[in-house]
């Protein structure tokens, strides 16, 4: 895999450097998701978030995205509050994501379903399709945009997903396990998108991922979740040193 | 010009096939069909309408035949004889009950008033999930039905309205349900259309892209009460009669198994539903009246009709849940895919889910 070709960046809507969680609670029926965490993803990195199954994680992303409104803390686009913000809101205000469980339109072709996401923010047709094009491009699949959504290999649907997260480029995208089932190939491959990202859009990264080699490689930053707590965070080599980490984490992943 | 063509041949296509059903009818003087073929292709621009919601939004609307109620009476008020609506409706506004209006303005107001209706109902239950939706869709009917056999002074309550004029015929007929088919092929080709289907394909991924789902579900509750509308209008200027219950239960019921017999993933389902439908119930119906084999006499029992329609709706059910159309848009030229209108083959299905709470 060459290094992905360049795709000029759409100006967002918000020129925040930083996207914060200061203080974050969540829970459910009394049961505490994540319990008093604090995180900024810087615009120009690849932030790393780790944990065990359960950790938060998501819960987290669906706190930074409206899909789910924090129990107590705050969430800030820059210097924004965004206290009662819909998920639409978000995504107009630079902050996308893509979905553990993929959540393609799986009846749509691919150019579809990129395009949606330009034309819900505004794009004509005809611009919508070129920076459509342009994104399928950047992930990879050019060649395939007139298949059906569904019928797509499993890494083709993520690198999918991820394209129509970036297709008009956010300032921050939160990518909940996009390299989940792949091989250590296709993580390759990805690990080379990915990075790209910071450098090519000027689009912070968030990136949930169980792979060590994936998060490890690709991250500048690092932060570790555990039954809704803040581990530690810091380098991939500081992590990887971390006493406790080791001991809660890694150790049990291998 | 190839991708113009390609892009806009099903509506042409099925224009044309439903053209040629009536002008075989006309030049062959079947007209022992006649009522039949303006029924039909009244249920076509009705069924389509229901089509441009339920296809699209993959909600399903049990309610859309309460539109079609609000147009005929819209009709009815407008054109029915003065000297019957100021002796029986003398709860309508003076400037109806003293004037009798021309066919035109007469379906514009068949068109509007379902329209405004609409806006108002869809802005209150489209927030719901799709379940939830569908229920009050099924309550919107029930009220409307009670409504209007109720308000006697306005609908004639459950006696008919009577002596509005029947300009229509089959050709008038064709252009409506011409005119339906174009509109719901531009919407479904539309950005509105695009963004609405993702809304159908995952609501929680279409919120992430940037989609306000409740808007376009509405957008397009108010075109489809719109077209429907205008069928109720047809309706009462072919019938020359009202009476609620024509609107209710019954019809709500056949309008739905036309489309999921069709297939709902497709506008092309939406209309070969109709013609399939129409035609097995005729067939059962003049096998409820007999006819001779040799010299026996075959006869179906009655209510085979109905039976055999309720068959129909399961057997497809099972083995075709996508309908007759396979949610496949008829095509006699290929394009670039892309460029076809893009048929959701498990709309149906999809339509049964609930939009899942968690996001994951
Ligand atoms: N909508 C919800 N309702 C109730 N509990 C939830 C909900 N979403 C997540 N949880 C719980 O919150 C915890 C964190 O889940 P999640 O954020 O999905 O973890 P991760 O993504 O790190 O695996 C889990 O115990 C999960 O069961
Ligand atoms: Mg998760």
């Amino acid at each position: 895999m060459t290094e992905p070709s360049a795709v000029p960046a759409d100006p967002t809507n918000t020129d925040a450097a930083e996207l914060t969680v200061d203080d974050l609670t969540v829970r459910f029926e009394g049961l505490a998701a994540i319990s008093g965490v604090s995180l900024t993803v810087e615009r120009h990195e690849v932030f790393g978030l780790i944990g065990p199954n359960g950790a938060g994680k998501t819960t987290l992303v669906n706190c930074l995205t409206g899909f789910q409104a924090p129990t107590g803390g705050r969430v800030l686009v820059g210097r924004e509050s965004t206290v009662g913000w819909s998920p639409m809101q978000f995504r107009e205000m630079g902050v996308a994501r893509t979905f553990q469980a993929g959540r393609l339109f799986k009846d749509m072709s691919v150019l579809e379903n990129v395009e949606v996401t330009a034309v819900g923010l505004g794009l004509g047709r005809r611009r919508a399709v070129e920076r459509g094009r342009a994104i399928l491009d950047w992930v990879g699949l050019a060649g395939k945009t007139s298949l059906r959504a569904g019928a797509l290999a499993y890494t083709d649907q993520r690198r999918l997903a991820i394209a129509r997260a970036m297709v008009l480029p956010p300032a921050f995208v939160l990518l909940d396990e996009p390299a989940a089932g792949m091989s250590d190939a296709e993580c390759e491959g990805l690990m080379v998108l990915v990075s790209s990202i910071p450098r090519t859009f000027v689009c912070g990264v968030l990136l949930i991922e169980h792979n060590m080699r994936v998060v490890m490689g690709v991250s500048h930053r690092v932060h570790v979740l555990d039954g809704g707590k803040t581990l530690a965070e810091g380098t991939p080599a500081e992590i990887q040193r971390d006493q406790a980490v080791l001991a809660a984490y890694l150790g049990v992943e291998g | 010009m190839h991708v113009f063509v390609a892009r806009h041949q099903t509506p042409v296509l099925l224009i044309v096939l439903l053209g040629a059903a009536v002008a075989i009818s006309e030049v062959g003087g079947l007209d022992a069909l006649q009522v039949t073929l303006v029924e039909m292709l009244i249920r076509v621009l009705v069924v389509v309408g229901l089509y441009v919601f339920i296809g699209n939004s993959g909600v399903i609307s049990f309610g859309q035949v309460g539109f079609m109620c609000i147009g005929a009476y819209a009709a009815g008020w407008a054109t029915a004889e003065p000297s019957f609506k100021q002796v029986m409706l003398q709860g309508l506004p003076e400037l109806l009950q003293e004037n009798q209006f021309s066919f035109p303005l007469a379906m514009a107001g068949a068109i509007l008033l379902p329209a405004i209706v609409a806006l108002l109902f869809g802005f209150a239950i489209l927030r719901l999930n799709g379940i939830a939706a569908s229920i009050a869709t099924f309550a919107f009917l029930i009220i409307v039905n009670s409504i209007y056999s109720n308000w006697d002074s306005v609908t004639a309550g459950v006696s008919s309205l009577i002596g509005i004029p029947t300009p229509v015929g089959p050709w008038v007929a064709l252009a409506f349900a011409a005119g339906g088919i174009l509109v719901a092929h531009l919407f479904q080709m539309s950005r509105y259309g695009l963004l609405l289907r993702a809304t159908r394909e995952d609501g929680v991924a279409a919120k992430a892209s940037g989609v306000h789902s409740v808007r376009m579900r509405l957008l397009a509750f108010v075109l489809s009460a719109a077209l429907v509308g205008a069928g109720g209008g047809l309706y009462a200027q072919f019938l020359g009669i009202l009476t609620v219950d024509t609107f209710y239960l019954s019809l709500s019921f056949i309008t739905i198994a036309m489309l999921v017999v069709g297939g709902m993933g497709s506008l092309t389902g939406a209309v070969a539903g109709v013609i399939a439908v129409t035609v097995i119930v005729q067939l059962l119906r003049f096998g409820e009246r007999g006819f001779p084999v040799g010299s026996a006499l075959f006869k179906l029992p009655v209510g085979s009709g109905e039976l055999g329609l309720g068959l129909l709706l399961a057997l497809i059910l099972i083995f075709r849940p996508n309908g007759l159309s396979g949610g496949k848009e008829l095509a006699l030229i290929r394009g670039p895919r892309e460029m076809m209108p893009e048929g959701g083959a498990v709309a149906g299905a999809r339509a049964l889910q609930d939009d899942s709470n968690a996001v994951a």
